[in-house]
C-alpha cells in the first residue's frame, strides 16, 4: 500500500505537479463531469413537487434536502453546473480569441490600427461590467447567450491589452527581426512566431477570466437578469433559496461553496499553467 | 602579515562539486588573473570570496585579509562586515551594475556613508564624491548624471569609484571590460592598475581573455572544469605555457595573433571557388553586390549615419570596425532593411531598394545577430526553425540534416529547443538559419562578440569555409580588430557615422593613414601585445 502511494507521489513529483494543483484539477474534473452527466443523471431536476418542499438535509431520498418548490437540492446543483460553468468558459475563450486577434494586430502593426483598437479597449474598460450587463438585459431582454456575448465584449479589453503588451515586447527581439529577414508573411510572424511566446500570459489571463465570469454570471443570475427563473443554475439557486436559508441552509451553502471552489481551482490551475509555459520557453 | 591569502576547500553546487580545492595569495598592490572559459568555475570562486554564491551553492575555506581570517561558510549577516569593506566586487556589465533610477553621485555616497557608519554632512559628502570621481578621471558633474546619460566606459569608471569608495583591501574584478570596446578596455584596465599601486590594494582579475591580462597582472591561474590546471607568473604562462589546455587557449585567441599575416593574402580563394568575376582583391571589376551611397540615418535629433558609402562585391568579406555608437550596426541594419534610412541609396545586385524593403529580396540577404540567446524563437525546435528558413528559399525540408552538418552540429540537434543548446551551438543554428535560403549576402552584426574565444575561433573558421564553399559575401561588423583581421578582405573604419578609412585589410590595419584608425589599432595593440611565439601556428585562415 505504502509502496504504491510512494510510486504515485514520485510520478507527480517527476512531472512537477504540486498537491494544490492536483486538488484543483480534481475539483475541475468533478465540475466537468457534472456539466456532462448532469442532464443525463437528473433530467427532471427542475420539476416541482410541492408535497416534499423544504425538507432538511439528510432526509430519505433527498441527501441535501429540498427547496420551497420541492426540488431536490443535490439534483438541482448537479444539473445547474452546466448553466453555471458553460457560459463563463465561453466568455473566457471568446474574449481570449478576440484579445489574441485585436491585441496581436495592435501590437505588431502599430500605427492607426493600434490607436483605434486601444481607444476601443479604453472605452470598454470605462464601462462597469455588471451595470452594463443589467442595462443590456433590460433593454434587449436578457437571455443566457446574450449575456455570454455581452460579457465576451466586456472582458476582452484585459485580453487585448495583455496580448498587445506581450507582442510589443516580443516584436523588438532579434528572433522576430530574423523572421522578418526571411520575408515571412506578417500573419506567420504574428501567429506562428510571436503568439506562442505570449501564450503563457494569454492562458493565465483566460483562466482568471473564467473565474471572474463565473462570479459575474452568478451575480447576474442572483440579480435576476442572467438566467430565467426555473432554470437549474448555481447563481439562480442562491437567489431563489435566500428565503429558506434557515429552513434548509444546504440550499444556499452548496451552490455558494461550489462557485467559490471552482473559481479558486481555475485561478490556481491558471497560475500554475502560466508558470509552466513560461519555463518551457526559456525566455521569460 | 599583509596581503590576501585564500584557501578554498571547494564549492559544492546542486549538481555536485563545482570547484576543487585551491589556494592562492596576493601581495598588497599585486594582482592575480583567474583565467578560464565559461563554466570553468572562475566566477564561482570569485563570488565565494564575497559570500555571493547563488542559492544552492556552498563554499568552504578561509579568506585572510591582512591577517584577519574570514570563514567562507559564514552567514550572510556576517559577510556584510567583509563585503565592501575588506573585499569589493566590480561586475562585468556597467549597463546593469549601476542603479538606473539613481544619479551616479548617490551611488558612490551610499558606500561612503556605509563605511563611515553615519550620515555625512552634504557638503563633505559632495566633496568626497567629487574626489572619488576625480580618482577615476571623471569630472565632478558626473555625480549629477544618471547612468544612462554616460557611455559604457564612463559607467564602468563610476562603478569602479563605487566599488573603491569603501577603500577595500581586495578588489575582485569579474570580466570588468568584456562589455566595453577595445580602446575603453585598455584604459579601464590601466586605470585599475594605477589605482592598485596608489592604494596598495590587491586585485583578483577574472577574465576569459588571455591577451587582456598580459602586462597587467603579476600572476595567472588557469582554471578548467573547476580545477587549476596551470599557475605562474603571467609572462611565463603566456610565453611558455605548460599545460595542453593553456596552449589551446592561447592558440584560439585571435588577439594574440594581431600581427599575424592577414588572410586577404589568400584572395586567390575567390577565383578558385568559381567566382572569378568578383575577386575579393579588386571589387570594382564587376558590379558590386551591395552598393550603398550617401546613407543617412537619424534617430530624432541625433545623426547616426552621416552619408556613408559602402560596396560589397560578391563573395567578398567586408569588415566594418568602429567603437560602440559609431553607427556600424545601424549601417548594417539599413542595408538589411531593418531600419529605414533617411537619405542615400542602397542597391542590391544592381537594383535600388526603397527604404525598409525586405520583401524585395526574399532570402537573398540574411543577418546573424550578436546575442544567440534572443535571436532564436524559444518556442520552436531547431528543426522547425531551419525548415521554415529552407521553405523561404524554396528548398526541401530534407536539407535540415545537411545544414546542421555544414555548421558542425549533430543531426539530433533538430529535435531540441534553443534553451537546450549552449551559446556557441545557438550561434551555429543562427548561422544555419541564415544560410538556409542560400543568401548571397550574410550580415554578421557582432556575431562572435558574445562567445568564448575557442567558440569564436570555430565560428570564424566556419564563416571562412562557407565563403569558400558557397561563395556568399559577408558583411562582418565588429569592434574587435583582431577578429576582423582574421576574416576580412577589406576593412571600413566607421567613426561618428562617417567612414574614416576604407581599404584592403592588411593596408588599413598595418599601415593606417587616418589618425582615428591609428588610435584604434594602437589601442588594440596596447590592449593585447604581440606574442612572438604564438602568432603564426594554427591561426592563419583555413584554406
Amino acid at each position: 500500500m505504502s509502496a504504491s502511494l510512494g510510486a504515485v507521489g514520485v510520478g507527480f513529483r517527476r512531472r512537477g505537479v504540486p498537491v494544490t494543483v492536483v486538488v484543483c484539477l480534481v475539483v475541475l474534473a468533478a465540475a466537468f463531469l457534472a456539466v456532462v452527466l448532469g442532464p443525463v443523471l437528473y433530467p427532471e431536476a427542475t420539476k416541482q413537487d410541492i408535497l416534499s418542499s423544504l425538507m432538511p438535509a439528510g432526509s430519505p431520498g433527498h441527501p441535501l434536502g429540498t427547496d420551497e418548490l420541492g426540488r431536490d437540492i443535490l439534483a438541482l446543483t448537479v444539473a445547474g453546473a452546466a448553466s453555471a460553468l458553460v457560459g463563463p468558459v465561453c466568455v473566457a475563450v471568446g474574449s481570449m480569441l478576440l484579445g489574441i486577434l485585436l491585441g496581436t494586430l495592435a501590437g505588431y502593426e502599430r500605427g492607426p490600427l493600434d490607436f483605434v483598437i486601444s481607444r476601443w479597449t479604453d472605452l470598454l474598460l470605462a464601462l462597469p461590467v455588471l451595470l452594463a450587463a443589467i442595462v443590456v438585459s433590460g433593454v434587449f431582454g436578457g437571455g443566457y447567450w446574450t449575456t455570454v456575448a455581452l460579457l465576451v465584449l466586456l472582458f476582452s479589453p484585459s485580453d487585448i491589452r495583455i496580448v498587445r503588451a506581450g507582442v510589443l515586447e516580443q516584436s523588438a527581439r532579434p528572433y522576430i527581426e530574423a523572421a522578418q529577414m526571411l520575408s515571412l508573411s506578417r500573419w506567420r510572424v504574428m501567429f506562428r512566431h510571436i503568439l506562442p511566446n505570449v501564450s503563457s500570459l494569454v492562458i493565465t489571463n483566460a483562466m482568471l477570466n473564467v473565474a471572474f465570469a463565473l462570479v459575474a454570471f452568478s451575480s447576474l443570475s442572483f440579480l435576476g437578469v442572467g438566467v430565467p427563473p426555473g432554470t437549474a443554475d448555481w447563481g439562480r439557486q442562491l437567489t431563489d433559496s435566500r428565503s429558506i436559508m434557515f429552513d434548509n441552509p444546504a440550499a444556499v451553502i452548496v451552490p455558494a461553496v461550489l462557485i467559490i471552489a471552482v473559481a479558486c481551482a481555475v485561478n490556481l490551475v491558471g497560475d500554475w499553467l502560466g508558470q509552466r509555459l513560461t519555463r518551457s520557453g526559456g525566455l521569460s | 602579515m599583509t596581503g590576501i591569502d585564500v584557501a578554498l576547500d571547494g564549492i559544492e553546487g546542486p549538481a555536485g562539486r563545482m570547484v576543487e580545492p585551491l589556494s592562492f595569495a596576493i601581495a598588497p598592490a599585486a594582482s592575480l588573473a583567474l583565467i578560464g572559459e565559461s563554466g570553468s568555475g572562475k566566477t564561482l570562486t570569485a563570488k565565494s570570496l564575497v559570500g555571493l554564491l547563488p542559492p544552492g551553492f556552498r563554499a568552504a575555506g578561509t579568506l585572510r585579509v591582512d591577517g584577519r581570517e574570514h570563514r567562507l561558510e559564514q552567514t550572510d549577516a556576517s559577510w556584510r562586515a567583509v563585503r565592501g569593506r575588506e573585499v569589493s566586487l566590480l561586475l562585468q556589465d556597467p549597463f546593469t551594475s549601476l542603479s538606473p533610477v539613481h544619479r551616479c553621485g548617490p551611488q558612490i555616497a551610499w558606500t561612503l556613508e556605509a563605511k563611515a557608519g553615519r550620515r555625512l554632512p552634504a557638503r563633505e559628502l559632495d566633496a568626497e564624491v567629487a574626489r572619488r570621481l576625480d580618482e577615476v578621471n571623471l569630472p565632478a558633474r558626473v555625480a549629477r548624471a544618471h547612468p544612462h546619460e554616460l557611455s559604457g566606459g564612463m559607467r564602468q569608471r563610476v562603478a569602479i569609484a563605487a566599488a573603491l569608495a569603501s577603500d577595500p583591501r581586495l578588489l575582485i574584478a569579474d570580466e570588468p571590460t568584456t562589455a566595453l570596446d577595445a580602446s575603453n578596455q585598455a584604459e579601464i584596465l590601466d586605470l585599475l592598475r594605477e589605482l592598485q599601486h596608489e592604494r596598495g590594494m590587491a586585485m583578483l582579475l577574472i577574465s576569459h581573455d588571455l591577451g587582456l591580462v598580459r602586462g597587467r597582472t603579476d600572476e595567472v591561474l588557469v582554471m578548467r572544469h573547476g580545477e587549476v590546471v596551470e599557475r605562474g607568473a603571467t609572462a611565463r604562462v603566456l610565453s611558455a605555457p605548460e599545460h595542453q589546455y593553456t596552449k589551446a587557449l592561447i592558440a584560439a585567441d585571435p588577439a594574440l595573433a594581431l600581427d599575424a599575416p592577414v588572410h586577404a593574402e589568400a584572395s586567390g580563394h575567390a577565383e578558385a571557388s568559381g567566382r572569378s568575376e568578383a575577386s575579393a582583391a579588386d571589387p570594382p571589376a564587376a558590379a558590386p553586390l551591395v552598393h550603398a551611397t550617401g546613407v543617412v540615418k537619424r534617430f530624432g535629433e541625433r545623426t547616426v549615419l552621416g552619408g556613408v558609402d559602402l560596396d560589397v562585391a560578391a563573395g567578398e568579406i567586408v569588415g566594418i570596425v568602429g567603437e560602440s555608437g559609431s553607427g556600424k550596426s545601424t549601417l548594417a541594419r539599413c542595408i538589411a532593411g531593418l531600419e529605414r534610412e533617411d537619405g542615400g541609396t542602397i542597391a542590391f545586385d544592381g537594383a535600388v531598394l526603397s527604404p525598409g524593403r525586405r520583401s524585395r529580396t526574399p532570402g537573398q540577404m540574411q543577418i546573424v545577430f550578436q546575442d544567440p540567446y534572443s535571436s532564436l524563437n524559444p518556442m520552436m525546435t531547431i528543426g522547425q526553425i531551419l525548415r521554415e528558413a529552407l521553405a523561404v528559399g524554396g528548398r526541401p525540408a530534407t536539407e535540415v540534416a545537411g545544414l546542421l552538418e555544414t555548421v558542425g552540429l549533430p543531426a539530433d540537434a533538430a529535435a531540441k529547443r534553443p534553451a537546450q543548446l549552449s551559446g556557441g551551438q545557438r550561434q551555429r543554428v543562427a548561422i544555419a538559419r541564415a544560410l538556409a535560403p542560400r543568401p548571397r549576402l550574410l550580415i554578421c552584426d557582432e556575431s562572435v562578440s558574445a562567445l568564448d574565444v575557442q567558440v569564436q575561433a570555430q565560428i570564424l573558421e566556419l564563416l571562412g569555409r562557407l565563403r569558400e564553399e558557397l561563395g556568399v559575401a559577408i558583411l562582418f561588423i565588429s569592434h574587435d580588430l583582431a577578429v576582423v583581421r582574421r576574416i576580412a578582405d577589406t576593412v571600413t573604419v566607421v567613426w561618428q557615422g562617417r567612414v574614416v578609412e576604407q581599404g584592403p585589410c592588411a593596408r588599413v590595419l598595418d599601415a593606417p593613414v587616418e589618425e582615428y584608425t591609428k588610435l584604434l589599432v594602437a589601442a588594440a595593440h596596447r590592449d593585447r601585445p604581440h606574442t612572438h611565439d604564438h602568432s603564426t601556428d594554427g591561426r592563419t585562415i583555413p584554406a
